[in-house]
């Protein structure tokens, strides 16, 4: 059922372009250099996406020393909206720009939002559609074992 | 069985097989449905006043719902 | 899904996420359940018709909550108060007309030449609904309803229900629904014996009446692409019981003069009126089509419902909006709507002295043959806590007489003269 539409490798290849080609950000190399990488595709026209932020957040807080990477995917055409919605709803986690829906694409996302939890090869371990609170314990338990894993070595 | 209703069993047949048939060609990507996601592109952007509405064609006229069902009833019609 | 601004809220779930984990708590439920708070959305209507005919003053309250998550309740009331006079389905005559009053208590006269109209409607209408409407899996959602209303002469109380099930990655979703009710109709003085005179003591009355209605409704929405979507339904609704409007009457004239007909003796009115009767089951049958489609920002909207019955009467009905979306979150709609719709089978606009009398039989306009149009325009604007809105329509009905019920004296008369009413509605939505 996990699709493998992008290959690990080129998976974290693309998330580590700041933005979708054509955008205005410089092409400087943001590192994806986490032990397991939550990856979130986000927009603002998105009702459980208010919700999911300050979840993230908080688990960026509880793991980000134990190697837990986050990042936000915004599919927002109209950037302005993005903005608006990170001014209401902050972000501690790294954030993408993919207006052209590329990423998303690539991705093979089917719902909004869409998460997948990365190892730090880029192979999917998880992936999550929509947020609820009631599965938000499902999600951090994959993520302590997706790390335990991780830190166990190789 | 009425004329009417075998037709209308046909349409309903016929619409729905086109709807199936929509699904190979027609839609929108889930990160693209910015749009769609629009309070004023909703089916019924107003209940409230969808709801006044059929309230007073239904008062008024013969036919009543179409989008939803006929209302709560009344002594009006 | 649809997000609603609501700042305050998550600046305080940001807020209590940083704060928890700055205090290092343990994992466990920190974050708060931030469900989404009471929604409200309230309207007032006045609905009024030309001559002094009915005017409704309509009051809704519309509240929904997040009781769990993504499950919601929706509660709603409305209170309807009317007044006026209604046509009572008697022609104009040359002459002074005396009818009764529905309680039989009293009689009251129509001048020469003038419609009839009988003034006594006051009455107020309290409505209330619940719903609850709940995701059942990942793709399906699933509403619970329940309504009830009352007014002096008729209460209604039934349930109904919703499936949506959503293919293709939600742009194709199929939608059943089911409502049953059953109304209970209490006319004043009695519920009148179909077909029978109308006496001056509000005789020949029976007693209390019910009606079963049971509606299906199959539906399918696609998306066509990202600025458009479609819904396409059918709808079938059986009714079973008394389907007669108690009140209404029909003129008995002489097939020749047009004019009324002596009543019969010690029946205590100068003429002859008979109450009307319909048959005692209606089924009905309706496709519906619907386009919206965003246009630059801006949303047009065209719908048309085609409606058959058994008691044939057909319809069509084409409904537009366009909704133009100013800068700072404002908007201006107008709205045009087309009605037309072909007579019942037993509507009369008067009945022929000496004709054999049909089983069923009714001279209410709205089962007439009538066109209808309404034009109207709506202007809404943001506020800081939800949204205003103001609507403005006019709604005019022309109708046509039976064939071949204008004859000798009628012919100077209008058998079906439509009506013209206007509808004025104030909004305000707040909260969430």
């Amino acid at each position: 059922m996990l699709k493998r539409i992008l290959p690990a490798a080129a998976a974290l290849a693309a998330l580590a372009l700041p933005s979708a080609p054509g955008a205005e950000i410089p092409a400087a190399l943001d590192p994806v250099d986490g032990k397991v990488i939550w990856v979130d595709f986000w927009a603002s026209w998105c009702g459980p996406c208010r919700r999911s932020f300050p979840w993230m957040n908080q688990m960026l807080d509880r793991y980000g020393d134990q190697g837990l990477q986050i990042i936000g995917v915004n599919v927002d055409k109209d950037r302005g909206l993005a903005d608006e919605f990170l001014a209401a709803t902050p972000a501690r986690f790294d954030l993408r720009f993919d207006p052209a829906g590329a990423l998303a694409e690539r991705f093979g996302v089917e719902a909004m939002p869409n998460s997948f939890l990365l190892d730090a090869e880029g192979n999917v371990i998880a992936e999550h559609y929509g947020f609820r609170y009631e599965d938000a314990d499902e999600y951090e338990a994959a993520i302590v074992a997706a790390l335990g894993a991780a830190n166990r070595g190789r | 069985m009425r004329k009417g209703k075998g037709l209308l069993a046909l349409l309903a047949v016929g619409a729905l097989g086109a709807a199936a048939a929509g699904c190979s060609g027609l839609g929108v990507q889930p990160w693209d449905r910015d749009v769609l996601a629009r309070d004023d592109m909703q089916l019924v952007s107003d209940p409230v006043e969808a709801a006044l509405d059929e309230h007073i064609y239904f008062s008024k006229e013969a036919s009543s719902g179409g989008q939803g069902f006929g209302g709560g009833g009344c002594g009006c019609n | 899904m649809q997000l609603k601004r609501k700042a305050s809220t998550s600046i305080g779930a940001s807020l209590a996420a940083a704060t928890a984990g700055l205090l290092g708590q343990s994992p466990g439920r920190a974050i708060a359940q931030e469900l989404a708070p009471w929604e409200y959305d309230t309207a007032i209507l006045l609905y009024s018709e030309s001559d002094n005919r009915v005017r409704d003053v309509s009051l809704n309250l519309d509240a929904r909550k997040e009781v769990r998550e993504e499950a919601f309740l929706n509660l709603k009331l409305a209170i309807d108060t009317l007044t006026g006079a209604s046509p009572s389905g008697a022609a104009p005559a040359n002459t002074v007309q005396t009818f009764t009053t529905p309680s039989g208590g009293s009689t009251f006269d129509i001048a020469a030449g003038e419609q009839v109209l009988d003034p006594s409607f006051l009455d107020t209408r309290t409505a209330l609904a619940a719903n609850y409407d709940f995701p059942l899996g990942r793709f399906t959602r699933f509403d619970l309803g329940l309504s009830l209303s009352d007014e002096y002469d008729y209460s209604h109380s039934g349930v109904n229900m919703k499936l949506d099930r959503d293919f293709d990655n939600r742009n194709t979703t199929f939608t059943f629904g089911l409502a049953l009710a059953n109304d209970s109709i209490d006319p004043v003085g009695g519920a009148p014996i179909g077909l029978a005179p109308m006496t001056a003591t509000g005789g020949n009355k029976q007693g209390d009446q019910s009606k079963d209605v049971t509606d299906i409704l199959l539906g399918v929405t696609q998306v066509l692409n990202r600025h458009s979507l479609v819904q396409f339904n059918v709808s079938l609704s059986e009714s079973d019981g008394y389907q007669t409007d108690p009140y209404k009457i029909l003129s008995v004239v002489d097939p020749v003069t047009g004019n009324p007909v002596i009543a019969p003796p010690l029946n205590g009115l100068p003429y002859l009126y008979r109450y009307e009767n319909r048959p005692d089951t209606r089924d009905k049958q309706s496709i519906y089509g619907l386009y919206k489609r965003d246009i630059g920002g801006n949303v047009f909207d065209v719908s048309y419902r085609y409606m058959t019955d058994d008691w044939d009467v057909d319809s069509h009905t084409i409904d537009l909006h366009y909704r133009w979306n100013l800068e700072s979150g404002s908007y201006l709609q107008p709205h045009l709507r087309f009605y037309s719709q072909t007579a019942a089978g037993f509507y009369h606009s008067v009945l022929f002295n000496g004709t054999p009398l049909p089983d069923f039989a009714s001279a209410d306009y709205r089962l007439s043959e009538f066109d209808g149009l309404t034009l109207g325009i709506k202007f809404g604007r943001e506020t800081r806590r939800g949204e205003m809105s103001g609507r403005l329509e006019i709604y005019q009905q022309t109708g046509s007489a039976s064939p071949g019920s204008q004859v000798g004296s009628l012919q100077s008369f209008d058998l079906n003269p439509g009506l013209e009413a206007i509808i004025a509605q104030f909004s305000y939505k707040f909260g969430g």
